[in-house]
């Protein structure tokens, strides 16, 4: 879940009402905000990843506000045309590594004091957020914020030879060279692969030929660094996904749109020659809530202007359209794109009571799988047999593995740990870990347990295939191959099969004592006395025999079917 | 045929007594004078000193006989001392030899009369430090008139204590000990009373002849008949018994399952090594989304997947990617933007969610009405603490008709979490790239508070249009594991993955 830290007094200053910390957690429960720490100002917040507005104080605000009925409907984002010049134009060459930018002017309120500390730190807090979740690690997506009243437009989005570009880099003082900066920047060693290719770096520039930025690694300082006491800033997006560039400029305006700044379009004209107004980036969109669709979640019929009413303690706009509700969206909720997700913040505004559900009366015939039935049978066996049942994971340890031996078990790409590194094809890998972890209680020891195991097999989707194995293991002063012999055929008995026994080979079982149990041709179990070497090993004192019966071999024998 | 069983003072359970218990408990009721010592009871009852010594401490165990103990330290003359006695100590015969040879003595002469080296040696040593025999060679005595008896103090001493003297001189005593003529002995002496219970205990018909253990030679004969088997004292503790059962966690999940099947529902199974496809492309789950990411799931090496029927695939991609479904006129919906990548849907992972478990069943499936469950393992990339494991079950379910609603969800978690004990439930919103509206039923641990258990929600269009689906469908992904730590009391979830041995055998709730 994405988390981030915001500040309660800043919050707060954009609330009109006072808000105690207790009814703070009350609304957020509601939401799909948590609190999961608060220390003095700072609020440490996760959200659900579909509601990334939560986690700015800006669009926090605007929730709250609506769910506590201080203002409801859209929030106001006052719209101001901007000059023609306003453009922002894109070349060519920036197809093939980063196709799409997207970028508005954000202007302060008259009469204030512009950009003020709390509002940088917000933008440039939640700038970071947004690269790391929708931004993908600024893979699909990246932001930048720069002074308009230091550029001049038009803009030009282009990709150059790496020779041909300078730039003061954000956190620097000298002019360098693009060369230079891709050889020792710390941001160049970690974004390159996503704005250099061939040789080239993608520039943005403005009307002087200033180097805004080398999207999506750094800004430049001269044209790239957003000040306190600015007044005017251009937010911009780059990135390889057309939605994800729209959604982080979309999401970004929350931040100013709750402090009263007003928003600007600036005119794209793409590689063809096309101009778009760049309005579409903010301005609200229209998305169809039919009834239908509403009540078949809700499963009852709400007054037409009780959703109303709803809608606008989303801070969403809704008319009425014909079946339905034409609903106007704000740029900071991207996650509202169909009738299905209005319909749930009609639904979750109102909040959900365990109280409100109700029982379907059922037309169905409720059943365990046989399989499943025939399983549950063979534990059951096993412990009549007087075997306790061990619940062991699938991941084994690599170590284990070795000791076995003989195995084709995969083996993670990814694994946490050592200890969970396999996907263990026998029960005994899990079972000798057993054995191993109760070397501190006495014997006799017996258990078994039935449990998934996997195997390689072309025939699986997967290229592997989920079996079912009842592994078994004896440790005591007389525990041989013939107690465990004794009880596979107990086991193959239960269900009226006959197994012939032939001798195998397996590094975990002593020679001569290890075997195979057949029925008819195919091998459903496996067993044998375990090797001294391993005993000692696993700190086991006394002799083990172990034994493991394939229940998915035995099942598919006896030739029953689910049809699960 | 008389009960061999007494009444206990206290009206209780019956307690009972063998015939050699009951004897003695006879034998101390009947003294003319207590305490007795185990002698005395031996006398009294006629019984072997063994069987007596055996009885009366059972008697004491059950409360009917009490008894004192004086630990003694006893003193007799040792098997060398009775021979002293007999033949004379070294220093008598030492003094006997010298008068017989004329009040001078050679060593020579002193082994000629019977003394060994070492009794000559003893002899002369006390000899001399009780001034009786002058220094030099041969030996001779200091003065031939001396009280011999009065100056032989250890003689009179050891003939007194054979004679059962008492307080005799300790350090001559002590003196004796370390030559060896005189041994100790520590002995406990118990003298044996009847308790007030054993006083007040009314004593069945006596002679009633009690047996022991049903031997088969009795059983074959028919010496049983007639019988009387000597009850047991049924409170003495016993031996620890141990045994075994279903693993408690496992037993819950079949429970679990089986409230499901009484609520019409139909188990449901899927392989626990997937496809991309089935664990998240169907469901709907975004190609780069952050939860598909190697930080998240697990990816097996060395396997490589395969793509499921194409007509799936293609309508699958066209969700993904917003555009209609084959056959269709509309998109369901913008999609996620950019192109479904085929190469990541054949992609081998570690199941993360049971959900694919019921995409592969509606695709089965498509016609309605359904309710399935699958209770199954799943895997994600954590660090294992008291909540989280990267191996945990779930409990996935779905129900599908026409009708279907949020309400139906929440009453479905509401049955749930009643059927299993768990009374207080709490819902949120909550968001799953396949389920809109998404929600999460909390509920409270004893130790750990609220913990979220319950996600669920309605199946997307973008998951059940591509299916054939055509019912609202509501599903959620139980967090199974977190309910069976609240139902069965465990404050860790690796409690849950039991194999100690010891636990799983020593009982217990």
């Amino acid at each position: 879940m994405p988390v981030s830290t915001l500040s309660a007094e800043r919050l707060r200053s954009l609330l009109t009402l006072p808000l105690s910390d207790l009814a703070l957690d009350d609304l957020l429960f509601a939401s799909k905000a948590e609190i999961e720490t608060r220390e003095g100002d700072a609020l440490t917040l996760s959200v659900t990843p579909d509601r990334l507005d939560l986690l700015s104080e800006g669009g926090l605000s605007f929730y709250l506000a609506g769910a506590t009925d201080a203002a409801t409907g859209l929030p106001r984002l006052h719209e101001v045309p901007n000059p023609p010049s306003r453009t922002l134009s894109v070349d060519a060459s920036v197809v093939p590594l980063r196709p799409y930018i997207s970028a508005v002017v954000v202007n302060a309120p008259a009469g204030g004091t512009g950009l003020d500390d709390g509002t940088l730190a917000e933008s440039i807090r939640f700038q970071e957020l947004l690269h790391a979740t929708i931004g993908r690690d600024r893979r699909a997506a990246s932001l930048g914020i720069y002074p308009v009243e230091r550029l001049e437009f038009p803009l030009r989005y282009a990709s150059e030879p790496l020779s041909e570009v300078r730039f003061v880099p954000l956190d620097g003082s000298e002019e360098v060279g693009a060369e230079q900066f891709f050889a020792d920047h710390p941001m160049a060693a970690r974004y390159s692969a996503l704005g250099r290719s061939d040789g080239h770096c993608l520039t943005l520039r403005d009307g002087n030929g200033i180097v805004l930025s080398l999207p999506p690694i750094l800004n430049g300082r001269t044209a790239g660094e957003a000040r306190l006491g600015d007044r005017s800033l251009l937010v911009g997006a780059t990135g390889t996904r057309e939605r994800a560039v729209q959604e982080l400029v979309g999401l970004l305006l929350a931040v100013f749109a709750a402090r009263g700044w007003s928003v600007a379009p600036v005119a794209v004209v793409s590689p063809g020659g096309s101009r778009s107004a760049g309005n579409g980036v903010y301005q609200p969109r229209s998305v169809l809530l039919p009834s239908a669709v509403l009540r078949g979640i809700t499963g009852e019929p709400l007054a037409p202007a009780e959703i109303e009413r709803r809608l606008g303690r989303a801070r969403l706009a809704p008319r009425p359209h014909s079946g339905g509700w034409m609903v106007e969206v704000p740029p900071w909720r991207p996650d509202l794109l169909t009738p299905v997700d209005l319909a749930e913040d009609v639904v979750l505004i109102a909040g959900v009571r365990p109280q409100d559900g109700i029982l379907l009366p059922s037309r169905t015939r409720g059943r365990r799988l046989a399989e499943t039935r025939f399983r549950r049978r063979m534990r059951s066996t096993l412990t009549g047999l007087g075997f306790a049942e061990p619940h062991t994971p699938l991941l084994v340890s690599a170590e284990t593995l070795e000791r076995a031996g003989d195995s084709g078990a995969l083996r993670l790409r990814n694994p946490v740990s050592a200890e969970f590194s396999v996907l263990r094809d026998r029960m005994l890998l899990s079972h000798l870990d057993v054995l191993r972890r109760n070397t501190r209680h006495g014997y006799p020891q017996r258990f078994a347990e039935v449990g998934p195991v996997i195997v390689r097999s072309d025939q699986a989707e997967s290229g592997g295939e989920t079996r079912y194995h009842a592994g078994l293991v004896i440790a005591s002063e007389t525990a041989g191959f013939a107690d465990v012999a004794s009880l596979v055929d107990y086991l193959l008995r239960s269900v009226d099969v006959v197994a012939v026994r032939e001798p195998i080979e397996r590094t975990a079982l002593i020679p001569g004592r290890a075997a195979r149990a057949r029925v008819a041709g195919e091998s459903i179990a496996e067993l044998g006395e375990i090797q001294p070497r391993i005993l000692v090993e696993l700190g086991v004192p006394v002799p083990a025999a172990w034994a493991e019966v394939d229940l998915t071999g035995l099942w598919t024998l006896l030739g029953r079917h689910d049809s699960p | 045929m008389s009960d061999p069983l007494e009444e206990n003072s206290e009206g209780g359970a019956p307690i009972s007594l063998s015939p050699p218990e009951r004897a003695v408990l006879v034998a101390l009721r009947n003294a003319p004078s207590l305490p007795l010592e185990e002698e005395d009871v031996v006398r009294e009852s006629g019984l072997a000193a063994d069987t007596v010594r055996g009885s009366l401490q059972r008697l004491r165990s059950k409360h009917f006989a009490v008894v004192d103990e004086e630990h003694l330290t006893v003193r007799s003359p040792s098997p060398r001392g009775r021979s002293a006695l007999e033949v004379g100590l070294p220093e008598r015969r030492f003094l006997e030899a010298l008068r017989r040879r004329g009040g001078s003595l050679s060593s020579e002469e002193a082994t000629a009369e019977g003394l060994s080296d070492e009794e000559r040696s003893a002899a002369v040593g006390i000899l001399r430090r009780r001034q009786l025999l002058a220094d030099g060679f041969p030996f001779r005595l200091r003065s031939p008139k001396d009280d011999e008896d009065r100056l032989l103090p250890e003689e009179v001493v050891l003939k007194q204590l054979a004679n059962g003297e008492e307080d005799l001189d300790e350090a001559i005593l002590a003196a004796l000990e370390r030559r060896g003529l005189v041994r100790s002995e520590h002995r406990t002496v118990r003298r044996w009373a009847p308790s007030e219970e054993g006083r007040r205990l009314p004593l069945s018909a006596e002679g009633q002849e009690l047996s022991g253990a049903v031997s088969p030679a009795d059983l074959v004969s028919g010496a049983w008949k007639g019988r009387t088997y000597r009850p047991y004292d049924v409170r003495a503790p016993v031996p620890y018994a141990r045994g075994v059962r279903e693993n408690p966690y496992v037993a819950w999940l079949d429970e679990f399952a089986d409230i499901l099947v009484g609520l019409g529902f139909e188990e449901a199974t899927g392989p626990l090594l997937e496809t991309e496809f089935w664990n998240n492309d169907v469901l709907f789950m975004p190609q780069d989304h952050p939860a598909r990411s190697i930080h998240d799931a697990f990816w097996p090496e060395g396997v490589t997947g395969r793509p499921p029927a194409a007509d799936l695939l293609a309508r699958v991609a066209a969700a993904h990617e917003g555009r209609a479904l084959p056959g269709e006129t509309a998109p369901l919906g913008p999609g996620w933007g950019g192109r479904y990548d085929e190469t990541v849907a054949i992609r081998p992972v570690l199941r993360s969610q049971t959900t694919a478990v019921s995409a592969r069943y509606l695709a089965r499936h498509p016609t309605p009405p359904f309710r399935t469950f699958s209770i199954d393992r799943n895997f994600r990339v954590e660090s294992v603490d008291a909540r989280h494991h990267l191996e945990f079950q779930q409990c996935e379910g779905i129900v599908g008709e026409e009708g279907v609603t949020l309400r139906h969800l929440v009453g479905i978690f509401r049955e749930l979490t009643e059927a299993i004990g768990i009374p207080e439930l709490k819902i949120r919103p909550s968001y799953f790239p396949f389920t809109e509206p998404s929600i999460e039923g909390y509920v409270r641990h004893p130790r750990l508070g609220w913990i979220e258990a319950l996600p669920g929600g309605l199946f997307r269009p973008e998951v059940l249009q591509p299916l054939g689906v055509e019912v609202p469908v509501a599903a959620w992904g139980i967090g199974v594991t977190r309910l069976a730590m609240v139902a069965l009391g465990k404050g860790d979830i690796r409690e849950l993955f039991s194999d100690d041995l010891d636990e799983l055998t020593r009982g217990g709730a």
